[in-house]
């Protein structure tokens, strides 16, 4: 190799981790969960999708679970328990229903098929899509670090600010019946 | 750079080249969608999320859905840019609808009588590839449906630009993003 391209690569990984630093640093401590010091990680929104979900009443909100690399890698060669560095995102939103899709339902059903009038309605009533965000919840894989909780660190946000400390607390108890699944209740969509 | 890792870089390359080409003619056999002639995208599963929805038919139960796109499309969904340019690919996954007893138990606790619901089973996946000169009839898009890896049949795919038409004023296009919580 060339020393200017040699030079050159070593500029450039000097200059990257110059920037993750300050970017690590970046994040107070107003930013980090509670007990568990989780902040949320840069990106998430672009990770691999695991699965989908929704709850019902009280919550009505439709859910997608995402995983970072280690995650997608770990779910797909079906790996339990989880490798240290694994990340999984539970994002949710309010269910909320679309007249768009309530217009091509009345269309489909007027015209392509032989559905009633009602049953046009009555499907279109059970049909929701992603509205406004509710809250970002993340589980952090750290063997080492959270021992004491199954080897994973818990946080939730709501509009980017980390929920209280007695939320916090419920996460491992509320996790405990997955125990088997390594405390990880969402299996990978096919 | 020696000679020496330099022939060992341009023999990994062409082992590459060589061991991407066979898996490359394979997806050529594959079926495309009548009308439209859409493959199945490869590595589609790894797409960026869109947004996620519910849907309801009438005597078959509910699906639970979720959109992915490629890297054109995801760009056109955060920038807003419509029409989505040509190379953008949108892929909708359909799930069927399972309650879920577990996550019902868990749930029972902060919030008494929840029902909760998770996938079932794959059903099919639709795929949408934005080609303005190909698909000009068509808004510009082409469509295909699979199930278990097969397409559907020409009269399944009469029925795609009909039903996407309401959405003529973003681009033929239902879903929107669902931005970060």
């Amino acid at each position: 190799m060339k020393p200017i391209a040699f030079l050159l690569i070593a500029v450039a990984t000097l200059a990257g981790i110059v920037t993750f630093t300050a970017a690590v640093s970046g994040h107070t401590d107003e930013n980090a969960a509670p007990i568990y010091g989780v902040t949320i990680p840069a990106g998430y929104r672009d990770w691999k999708l695991i699965s989908v979900a929704r709850v019902g009443a009280p919550l009505n909100d439709l859910r997608a679970k995402l995983g970072n690399d280690i995650a997608i890698k770990a779910y797909r060669d079906r790996k339990v328990p989880f490798p240290d560095g694994t990340i999984i995102a539970r994002l949710a939103w309010q269910q909320v229903t679309s007249e768009t899709i309530k217009n091509a339902f009345r269309v489909r059903g007027g015209t392509e098929t032989h559905l009633s009038p009602e049953q046009v309605e009555k499907l279109v009533d059970g049909s929701f899509v992603a509205g406004p965000p509710t809250n970002v919840q993340f589980m952090v894989k750290d063997s080492t670090k959270y021992a004491s909780t199954g080897g994973w660190g818990f946080a939730q946000f709501n509009d980017g600010k980390p929920a209280d400390e007695a939320t916090h607390k419920t996460c491992f108890a509320c996790h405990e019946p997955a125990k088997d699944s390594d405390f990880v209740f969402t299996r990978y969509a096919p | 750079m020696s000679r020496m890792v330099f022939v060992l870089i341009v023999v990994a390359i062409a082992a590459g080249v060589i061991a991407l080409t066979p898996a490359r003619s394979v997806h050529a056999d594959e079926e495309a969608s009548p009308i439209y002639g859409v493959k199945i995208p490869a590595g589609y599963r790894d797409w960026r999320l869109i947004a996620v929805k519910q849907l309801h038919f009438a005597g078959m139960g509910e699906q639970l859905r979720a959109q992915v796109g490629n890297d054109i499309a995801i760009k056109a969904f955060k920038e807003g840019t419509r029409p989505f340019p040509d190379g953008a690919i949108i892929a909708a996954m359909h799930w069927t609808r399972v309650p879920s007893e577990d996550n019902d138990k868990v749930l029972d606790v902060p919030f008494p009588g929840t029902h909760s619901f998770v996938i079932g089973s794959p059903v099919n996946v639709q795929i949408m590839v934005k080609d303005s000169k190909k698909y000009a009839a068509t808004g510009g898009w082409g469509f295909a449906d699979f199930k278990d890896g097969k397409p559907g049949d020409t009269a399944l795919h009469q029925t795609c630009f009909p039903c996407h038409a309401p959405a003529k004023d973003r681009d033929f296009v239902f879903t929107n993003y669902a931005p970060a919580p």
